[in-house]
Formats: structure tokens, C-alpha cells, sequence
């Protein structure tokens, strides 16, 4: 019984080097997600953004929260966790993408990404172009 | 615990509850629950990154030029002062392990300044958003973009942003007490779960930055 306190001390005498070395990795990727970011990589920014993240998240996960060192169920319950907001996500998602454009209510053009078109009247405030100029009307702070 | 205590056998502690055969198995419970409750944190931040990801893909356009007016010099300097503060936790673990409490408790100080400037600069921020009108819904009024769908980008940015400010509140308090706790000896080599489950914590606020950072300030 005594035992597996006793080989927790066992453990115990690691170097710290190994978390400066992840705190490293985490910066580089962090400089790699911003340069990459301001690039505005037309196809690929989204993809890249998250799997940096995924990297950089697995680096976190595994060695600063010590999940590599744990047992099964703790492994068990992260992964489960992480699936199903990957499924929620996933799922989610296609079905908007997969959809015909719902009806778009009143100032919410759902669906659409194409400058605001709608009626006088029934644009929100700050959509309303007005004047010969085309320049936007000015919204009016509430 | 202390009628565990009374009994008197061998591998006795001064934490270990009756109902645990032993402190290993206890620790081990604890990291449990602590996952598990983790685990539904992230789920409680995914109903966000749903959102996110229903707009973003209806207003690309918007979220794209909504982007580019979010301060991402804050975002960034924000990721690296989370990411140190992870490692500073991670150091106070390994401290106490290694029996220098002190040591400890000190990364653990840094750690609550660290949330401490990521508050600042956040609270800089949302001066700023405010101040330029960068605001959700009917509140949104500022005219150098103006896209359907630009004022869901910054409800979410305040939504999600928000959310994880209060998880950094939530982990500075946890993370404060057990800097006092860790001063006056209350953990060792054999029992510093309580470190760690803080820890867990706060590198799950910094893990949910993570994502955030390059879906709110990168677009």
C-alpha cells in the first residue's frame, strides 16, 4: 500500500530543463502563429492557425499539465472531451454549410456576406449607406 | 483524517481521508475529478467556439476586417505572458517536489502578477474597443467597418474573451491561496495535490487563450 506513495517519491527528482525547453517551443510557435497570422495566407491561415494551436495545446497538455506521467483515465477523459468539441464543431458547421440560405430576418442577413443591400428602413443604423457620396451614414451612438 | 490517523498503520498521512486505502490512490482520485471537471470546461468554452465557427463561416468578409481592428499587439504580448505564467506554475510544482516550498510559492507570486498584467492589458483593450465603438450588437458603431454580420464578431469577442478574463480571475484567486497555503507549509514532497490541481487549472486557462489568440486576433 505504502508503496505507491513511496514511488511517487521515487519520481520526484526531475530536471526543470524540460519545461524551459516547452516554454521555448510554445514561444517559437507563438511568433510562428503571429507571422504566419499577418500574412493573411488566403486558403490556408485557418488550418495552420489551428494546428499550431493543436501543437501548441499537445505541448501543454502532455508536459506543463503532466498528462504524459498519468494514468489511462485521466488520458481517457481529455480526449473524450477534446472529441466531442471537434464533433460539435464538425457537425455544426456542415449543416450551416450544407443548408440553402435561411430567410433573413430584419438586419440580420444570415447567410450572407455581401454588403448590406437591404431596404429603407429595415437595415440596422450603422448598415444605411446614404448621400450622393456613398459614403456610410453616420451611426448614431445609443 | 484524523481518525485515518488513529489507525496508525504504515504510508499514514496527515491528508488521507478514511475512505481512500491510500494516499496514492487519493492523489490519483483527485487528478480524476479534476479532469473531469476540466473536461467540462472545455465543453462550456466549445458552445463558444460553435458560435464562432457558424458566423465566421457566414460573415468571413466581416470576421476578416473586424480582425484587423482588434489589438493584436495586446493578443500577443497576452499569449506570452500566459504561456510564462504556465511555466512558472509548472516551475512551482517542480519546486515543491523537490522540497523548497518557498521557491514555490515565490513562481507561484509571479504567476498571479503575470494574470495580473494580462488583466491590465486586457482591461487596456476594452478601453480601447470601447472608446472606438467596437461593440456587440446595436451597440456597434464604429464607421470604419461596416460588413453585415461585423457586430457578431465583436459580441463573440466579448463573449469569449470575457469568459476567459473570469477564468483568470477564477485562477489568480485558487492560485492565491494556495501561494499562502504553500508559504506556511502546509504542503510537501509526499502531498502537494492542491498545487497541482490549481496548476491544471491555470494551464487550462492558458490552453483555451491559445485558440483564442489566432480565431480573434489572426483572422
Amino acid at each position: 500500500m505504502a508503496e505507491e506513495t513511496h514511488r511517487e517519491h521515487e519520481q520526484e527528482h526531475h530536471s526543470a530543463v524540460p519545461y524551459f525547453i516547452v516554454w521555448g517551443l510554445l514561444l517559437v510557435f507563438t511568433v510562428l502563429t503571429y507571422w504566419t497570422g499577418r500574412m493573411h495566407l488566403d486558403k490556408w491561415a485557418l488550418p495552420l492557425a489551428l494546428t499550431i494551436a493543436v501543437a501548441k495545446s499537445t505541448l501543454v497538455v502532455l508536459f506543463f499539465m503532466h498528462l504524459y506521467e498519468q494514468k489511462g483515465a485521466n488520458r481517457l477523459v481529455i480526449i473524450t472531451s477534446f472529441l466531442f468539441v471537434a464533433l460539435i464543431i464538425t457537425l455544426t458547421v456542415s449543416d450551416v454549410a450544407t443548408r440553402f440560405n435561411l430567410a433573413t430576418p430584419a438586419g440580420a442577413p444570415f447567410g450572407t456576406d455581401v454588403p448590406a443591400q437591404v431596404e429603407e428602413g429595415t437595415a440596422p443604423e450603422y448598415q444605411k449607406g446614404s448621400g450622393p457620396e456613398g459614403k456610410p451614414g453616420t451611426p448614431e451612438p445609443h | 483524517m484524523s481518525e485515518a490517523a488513529a489507525h496508525g498503520h504504515g504510508g499514514e498521512h496527515r491528508f488521507l481521508a478514511h475512505h481512500f486505502a491510500n494516499l496514492g490512490k487519493q492523489v490519483e482520485a483527485s487528478r480524476l475529478g479534476m479532469w473531469l471537471f476540466l473536461s467540462t470546461e472545455v465543453l462550456l468554452f466549445a458552445g463558444l467556439f460553435v458560435a464562432y465557427s457558424v458566423y465566421r463561416y457566414s460573415f468571413p468578409r466581416a470576421w476578416a476586417e473586424a480582425s484587423r481592428h482588434s489589438e493584436t499587439w495586446a493578443g500577443t504580448t497576452n499569449t506570452f505572458v500566459l504561456i510564462t505564467s504556465s511555466l512558472t506554475v509548472a516551475l512551482a510544482i517542480h519546486f515543491v517536489r523537490e522540497d523548497k516550498p518557498r521557491i514555490a510559492a515565490f513562481l507561484l507570486g509571479l504567476t498571479l502578477f503575470f494574470g495580473v498584467v494580462f488583466m491590465v492589458i486586457k482591461g487596456i483593450e476594452y478601453t480601447n474597443h470601447f472608446h472606438e465603438g467596437a461593440l456587440p450588437g446595436r451597440f456597434y458603431r464604429m464607421h470604419e467597418v461596416l460588413l453585415p454580420g461585423v457586430s457578431m464578431y465583436w459580441s463573440l469577442y466579448f463573449l469569449m474573451t470575457g469568459l476567459h478574463g473570469l477564468h483568470v480571475l477564477i485562477g489568480m484567486t485558487v492560485i492565491a491561496v494556495i501561494m499562502y497555503r504553500t508559504l506556511h507549509g502546509y504542503y510537501d514532497t509526499g502531498y502537494y495535490v492542491g498545487i497541482e490541481l490549481a496548476g491544471l487549472y491555470w494551464h487550462l486557462v492558458d490552453l483555451i487563450w491559445i485558440f483564442l489568440f489566432p480565431l480573434l486576433y489572426l483572422v
